[in-house]
């Protein structure tokens, strides 16, 4: 697979390291290569366009779902329940982190 | 002359205050992502519930000024593989069945996913559901990894702690769970006539 034109780095590699550069994980030194890379080879750059699209779409529409209403009283509930077992659990000393999951659970 | 100890102990109502102001507002950010977890919300509300509780029991153990978010994340992705995974009675994917399928098409090309740069206007007209529902598609683990990295934007090597694994590994998941994605956000935008039938097969 080649655009058909010489390049310092090679298409493949390009695809290779595509997502690292989208996340911006990768050190100077591959970002300049691949910057350089982008520059030169159309499809390549139309092809790291469609990945960073794509990773935004997913940004944008698959988080923010409410909480349903009422979760974080019931969750305070909860915890309320919790501290007063664990009072409980230490006047006793039978305490363990594992135990008192375990009678959450 | 200096104490040697640090600071007071903090109290159970001062760390039950610190609680309820610091890890209770993840709620929003906790709640989808355990949606696209389980994929259901009844599910979803057991496995936060069951998060935040294990986060309080745990919370002394928390150091102030780290990532809380990552932490709450760690907590909520271990619930949801060694407890919650368990419970839920659908049959379990196949990861590697899926991968290899993917791997056919993920050739060595510059358009390998089924997407060209002129359909990814058409991705944006899919409705919020039919990407959700993508992403849902994905195995497990290929799920959670493009979720944190996405939507949340962590870092690879915060992921690398929130799933447990080698930073090699969440550089493996989230390039084949992004090639995956992508074909079925191809697959979407073809039902709903956004894109035409074989689109993408015909690249110059």
């Amino acid at each position: 697979m080649s655009c058909g034109n010489p390049h310092e780095m090679e298409c493949s590699e390009m695809l290779q390291k595509v997502f690292v550069f989208l996340d911006s994980e990768c050190d100077e030194t591959s970002r300049a290569r691949i910057v350089q890379h982008l520059d030169e080879c159309g499809p390549c750059l139309q092809m790291f366009g469609i990945e960073r699209e794509v990773k935004a779409l997913i940004h944008r529409k698959c988080g923010g779902d409410p909480a349903p209403s009422g979760l974080r009283d019931r969750i305070r509930l909860r915890l309320r329940t919790v501290r007063i077992e664990d009072g409980y659990l230490e006047q006793t000393t039978v305490v363990q982190d594992t135990v008192r999951w375990d009678l959450e659970a | 002359m200096t104490e040697e100890t640090s600071a007071p102990a903090e109290t159970p109502e001062q760390r039950d205050a610190r609680f309820e102001r610091d890890a209770l507002p993840f709620l929003d950010t906790l709640y989808p992502a355990a949606l696209r977890m389980t994929r259901n919300p009844a599910d979803a509300e057991d496995l936060v519930q069951e998060t935040f509780v294990k986060a309080y029991a745990a919370f002394h153990q928390f150091t102030e000024g780290t990532n809380l978010k990552a932490w709450l994340y760690r907590i909520l992705t271990n619930t949801f593989i060694n407890t919650y995974r368990k419970k839920q009675r659908q049959p379990q994917q196949n990861s590697s069945d899926q991968i290899e399928d993917w791997q056919l098409y993920a050739a060595e090309q510059h358009t390998s996913s089924g997407l060209r740069s002129a359909e990814i206007e058409a991705l944006d007209h899919l409705p919020d559901s039919d990407v959700k529902a993508a992403l849902q598609e994905l195995p497990e683990d290929f799920r959670l990894a493009g979720y944190v990295a996405d939507v949340e934007g962590f870092a690879y090597k915060e992921i690398a702690e929130i799933m447990g694994t080698p930073i090699g590994t969440v550089m493996s998941r989230l390039h084949r769970g992004r090639r995956g994605l992508q074909r079925l956000l191809a697959d979407y935008a073809k039902e709903r006539g956004f894109v035409r039938a074989g689109a993408g097969e015909d690249q110059s």
